[in-house]
C-alpha cells in the first residue's frame, strides 16, 4: 500500500465516518455534554452500537485468518490518568478527538480552537514523553485482553460482548427512544433559547 | 409537519437514511462506523483511531520551528511518512469533509457556537468559549496520548478487541467526563 493509496483510503473512510457522525448528531456539543449530564443518550447508543458491530466484524475477519488483533498494552496508571484527562477534555470541548473535525466541517467556530488546543496538547505530550513514559508506563502486564484473563476464544468473547451490548441498547431504547433526544434543531439543545418545539414535558418554561 | 418529521430523522417508518435526512438512527450510524473497521484492518492493517494524527500534525509543525524535536523517538515515529500515520491524518480530514457534505445536503444550518454553551458556561461570551475550547482540546489530546488512545482507538477499536487497557481507559474517560460535566459545567 503506497502512501498516496493510504491517504486516498483515509479520505474516503473519513468521509463516511464524517457523514455517520453528522447524521447521528453525536458530534453535537449538546449530545456530548448531555450524555455526561445523563440528559441525552445518543452518544452512548452510537458508541455501543459501533463497538458491537466492530467486535462482530473483527471477529469474522479474525476467524477467517485475515487479520491479527492489535490490542494496546495495558499500563494502569497511564490508562486511568490519561482516560480521566481525556474525559474532562471531552466534556469541556463537547467533542472527542475525532468528532472535533466534524464540528469544524459544519462550521462551529469554537471547534477550531479545540482543534488547535488538541494539536498543542499532542505536541506538548510529544515533548514530555521521554520524561513521562518512565513514570506512567514503567511496568504493566502488556497487551492483555479479556481472552487472556478468561481463557475463552476471541470469537466467543466478541459475540458475547456484542450480545450483551445489544441487550443494553434494546433496554436503553425502550426506556428512552432516540428521537426524544434530538431536540428541535437536532443538536441536543432543549434550553429556553431554542425554538420551542421540545417534546419533553418535564422541562420548565423559560425563567 | 413534514419538516418536523424530516428534522426528527425521516419518515414515519423511521429508517429513512437518505443523505437529505437531518438525523439518522444512532443504530444505523453506529453500524456504519463499526463496519469501517473492515477496510481499516484489511487495507491499512490497523484499527480506527484519531488521536495519533494530532501528534503527526503537531510534530511536523513543531519541527519547522524546532528541528531538534525529531530527536525524540516518539515524535519521530509519528511524523514518519508511513501509510498508517498519513492514513489517520487523511481520515480525520475526511471526517470534516463528510460532516460538511452531510450538513449541506440535509440543509441543516449551525450557528457559530452551539446554543448549549451559553447555559453550560453561564456566559454567552465567544471569547470565554474559545478559551475553554482551546484548553479542553489541550487536555483532551494530552490525556489521549497519555492513555495511548482516544474514544476511537481505545473506545471503538480497543473495546471491540476486548483489550483490558481500553476498557480501563474508557471507564476512566466516562468517569472524567461525567465528573467534569456535573461539577464544572452548568446543567444544559
Amino acid at each position: 500500500m503506497s502512501l498516496v493509496q493510504s491517504i486516498v483510503i483515509g479520505l474516503l473512510m473519513g468521509t463516511v465516518f464524517g457523514v455517520a457522525l453528522e447524521k447521528s448528531r453525536v458530534f453535537e456539543p449538546g449530545m456530548i455534554v448531555g450524555q455526561m449530564q445523563f440528559r441525552n443518550f445518543i452518544m452512548l447508543k452510537v458508541f455501543l452500537t459501533a463497538v458491537a458491530t466492530g467486535a462482530l466484524v473483527i471477529a469474522a475477519l479474525h476467524g477467517f485468518g485475515l487479520v491479527k488483533l492489535a490490542p494496546k498494552a495495558t499500563f494502569y496508571a497511564a490508562d486511568v490518568v490519561g482516560g480521566l484527562m481525556l474525559g474532562a477534555g471531552i466534556a469541556l470541548a463537547g467533542a472527542c478527538p475525532g468528532t472535533v473535525l466534524a464540528q469544524v466541517g459544519v462550521g462551529y467556530r469554537d471547534a477550531l480552537f479545540t482543534l488547535l488546543g488538541g494539536i498543542a496538547g499532542a505536541t506538548a505530550f510529544g515533548y514530555a514523553e521521554p520524561v513521562l513514559k518512565p513514570v506512567l508506563a514503567a511496568s504493566g502486564p502488556g497487551k492483555i485482553t479479556f481472552m487472556d484473563l478468561t481463557g475463552l476464544s476471541y470469537p466467543v468473547m466478541a459475540v458475547g460482548l456484542a450480545a450483551v451490548l445489544v441487550l443494553i441498547l434494546v433496554g436503553l431504547e425502550m426506556w428512552r427512544p432516540w428521537r426524544a433526544d434530538l431536540g428541535a434543531d437536532v443538536d441536543g439543545d432543549f434550553g429556553p433559547a431554542a425554538p420551542a418545539k421540545t417534546t419533553r414535558s418535564h422541562l420548565e418554561p423559560a425563567e | 409537519m413534514s419538516e418536523i418529521a424530516q428534522a426528527r430523522g425521516g419518515s414515519g417508518s423511521g429508517f429513512a437514511c437518505s443523505l437529505k435526512a437531518k438525523a439518522w438512527s444512532p443504530y444505523v450510524a453506529g453500524i456504519l462506523i463499526g463496519l469501517l473497521q473492515v477496510p481499516a484492518f484489511l487495507l491499512i492493517e490497523t484499527a480506527l483511531g484519531a488521536s495519533s494524527s494530532y501528534v503527526t500534525v503537531g510534530g511536523i509543525a513543531a519541527s519547522w520551528i524546532d528541528p531538534a524535536v525529531t530527536n525524540i523517538d516518539y515524535v519521530a515515529k509519528h511524523i514518519a511518512a508511513t501509510g498508517k500515520n498519513w492514513w489517520q491524518v487523511a481520515l480525520v480530514i475526511g471526517v470534516a469533509i463528510g460532516a460538511f457534505l452531510s450538513m449541506r445536503i440535509s440543509g441543516a444550518r449551525r450557528q457559530p457556537i452551539s446554543p448549549i454553551w451559553s447555559r453550560a458556561l453561564g456566559t454567552s461570551s465567544p471569547g470565554v468559549r474559545y478559551a475553554v475550547a482551546f484548553g479542553a482540546g489541550f487536555v483532551m489530546l494530552f490525556g489521549a496520548r497519555v492513555a495511548d488512545g482516544c474514544t476511537s482507538g481505545h473506545g471503538l477499536s480497543g473495546m471491540a478487541q476486548l483489550a483490558v487497557s481500553s476498557t480501563v481507559a474508557v471507564a476512566a474517560m466516562f468517569a472524567g467526563g461525567i465528573a467534569t460535566a456535573l461539577l464544572l459545567l452548568r446543567r444544559i
